[in-house]
């Protein structure tokens, strides 16, 4: 009898989870594991993996609805707090970013303003768009990863926190492409809604400012 | 007659007004703070700025003292900029401008939380951290990229030592509560579930402090549960998320080092914990020595050395306070070169 799950390597050992490549009845997937932290105690250790991976595993699935990029689920397992997922072969957006040219950075960050607008049209937040979470595949389609932190919401400030933090990545990593990434972002971003007569993207982009003016040490000057 | 060039570094931001003298190549010559200690609620700046001036010449006296030092042999002030209370700012830039201009020996200026790391990187003999800085007044989680202190993490409304002593004044311990939590905590195992909040790489506390204020309050306080066990489940929760931003941070950087100060690392549980993530990335752990991880003016001095060394006296108008600075405004050029 041949095994019908396998787990064949490690790919990657990230903060929270480690991804495992392998197959299942025949599919290549990967297996994100969320590793038990020893640093915390068990019962918050537990509450904390099991949410997050029933979280992960109902967002993945759910924004398929709208026609979003994201990796199939095949099996969850809260026990190990696993979730079994297609493995989407391409290249993390971080990686990718340096060797772009203008265009192409242009026309995929404005993409992703749109694949986030749907989500936030919609009210799903992601909660940590970065360019590690993004996976662009030699077709250049683009897709989601990692919705560990989605949550549900409707609410101008937790979609401008989610932009927020995509801003703050984008600075601190990468710093030269920033203006033209962010602004390329927000014009995706403001499209989408405008093609569907929505103007909530006025406020949720005007949010982004106050959010930084709240923000620890900010010029009186700066602040609204 | 000293043999090397010495700086006396002020300071000045919030509760301590502390004076620190180091010489050029690193040596720390003396440490003394006096330490603002409110009888009751917060920080008043003003019954601070107050404290400080009735002070500061004594504790810059002790400081000459016990490094057998007169004034003299003073060869640079620097001070705390920022960033901090203003009125209490202002009093550390008043002294150094008025030492600097007495003595007619350069003056610089120095970033409170970049001084933090810098002090770190001296004597923890470590080049090039992921820093977690916890203190009353910050919670940054910062490494150098492109020639600055780079914020990857911080709190989004109040610092991890603010919410300690918040919860310490509603349980009516008295200051400083920090280490009577730590001790309250040891004696529970019993966690009571309380928000977490972890946004990205940033930290929301306020709902954490809400949360546990109100197990205090609950009819339940005293009956199902007791204060130790809040302790344990405040610090089990806030330290969990301070260690999972910290660790998505060093994934992130791939920095090989790990630095923790602030007076929040005095804590034993925290240390544990970054110990135990550092550990996993195989990356050295250091905390900065209790005696310097918390506000002094050694650090205030040895970052002043380094700013000095590398670009120079600030002119008198440069040496205006900036209460909301944040350090990734700022370059940093002694990082750029090598420097002896």
């Amino acid at each position: 009898m041949t095994r019908k799950i396998t787990k064949e390597k490690l790919l990657h050992k990230g903060a929270e989870a480690s991804l495992f490549y392998g197959h299942w009845f025949g599919k290549e997937v990967i297996f994100k594991h969320r590793i038990i932290k020893d640093y915390r105690i068990e019962q918050l250790d537990r509450t904390i993996r099991t949410i997050r991976t029933l979280n992960e595993a109902r967002a993945l699935i759910k924004v398929k609805e709208y026609r979003i990029n994201t990796p199939q689920v095949y099996e969850i397992d809260t026990e190990s707090s696993t979730i079994i997922m297609k493995y989407i072969s391409g290249s993390k957006l971080k990686n990718l970013i340096k060797t772009l040219s203008i265009s192409k950075k242009k026309d995929i960050f404005t993409k992703l303003g749109r694949i986030i607008a749907i989500l936030h049209i919609n009210g799903h937040i992601h909660g940590d768009i970065t360019t590690s979470n993004i996976i662009i595949t030699s077709s250049e389609d683009i897709f989601l990863i990692d919705f560990g932190l989605h949550d549900y919401s409707d609410s101008i400030e937790d979609k401008s926190v989610d932009i927020h933090l995509l801003k703050r990545v984008l600075i601190s990593s990468h710093g030269d492409d920033f203006k033209l990434c962010f602004n390329a972002f927000l014009e995706g971003y403001e499209s989408e809604f405008r093609d569907r007569g929505n103007n909530a993207y006025n406020d949720i982009i005007k949010n982004i400012s106050i959010i930084e003016t709240r923000g620890r040490y900010v010029k009186k000057e700066n602040r609204l | 007659m000293k043999s090397n060039k010495i700086a006396l570094g002020i300071e000045s931001t919030a509760h301590t007004w502390g004076v620190g003298l180091v010489d050029f190549t690193g040596k720390v010559l003396s440490l003394v703070n006096d330490v603002y200690v409110p009888e009751k609620g917060g920080l008043h700046p003003a019954l601070v700025r107050e404290q400080h001036l009735n002070n500061f010449m004594r504790v810059i006296n002790d400081a000459l003292t016990q490094a057998k030092c007169s004034i003299k042999d003073i060869n640079l002030i620097a001070f705390s900029q920022s960033p901090g209370l203003g009125p209490v700012l202002k009093i550390g830039a008043l002294v150094a401008r008025m030492l600097g201009q007495l003595l007619k020996i350069p003056i610089v200026g120095v970033n409170h939380c970049i001084a933090h790391i810098e002090i770190g990187r001296l004597l923890c003999n470590i080049d090039d951290p992921l820093s977690l800085y916890v203190s009353g007044g910050n919670t940054i989680v910062s490494a150098y990229e492109s020639g600055r202190y780079q914020i990857f993490g911080e709190t989004l409304d109040i610092p991890i030592g603010n919410l300690l002593d918040s919860f310490a004044r509603e349980a009516e311990i008295s200051h400083p509560g920090g280490p009577k939590i730590e001790n309250l905590a040891k004696k529970s195992n019993r966690y009571l579930t309380l928000p977490y909040v972890v946004k990205g790489m940033d930290l929301s506390f306020s709902g954490l402090f809400t949360a546990a204020k109100r197990l205090l309050e609950s009819e339940k306080y005293e009956k199902e549960y007791n204060l130790c066990d809040i302790a344990f489940s405040l610090q089990e929760t806030a330290f969990a998320m301070l260690t999972e931003v910290t660790e998505r941070a060093i994934a992130h950087t791939e920095k090989t080092e790990v630095l923790l100060t602030g007076g929040v690392a005095a804590n034993k549980r925290l240390q544990e914990m970054i110990n135990s993530i550092s550990d996993e990335h195989n990356a050295k752990f250091e905390v900065v020595p209790l005696k310097y991880a918390g506000d002094n003016g050694a650090m205030i001095a040895w970052t002043g050395i380094l700013r000095y060394k590398s670009k120079g006296e600030f002119n008198l108008a440069e040496t205006i306070i900036n209460p909301k600075e944040r350090m990734d405004n700022i370059s940093i050029p002694w990082r750029s070169k090598v420097i002896n």
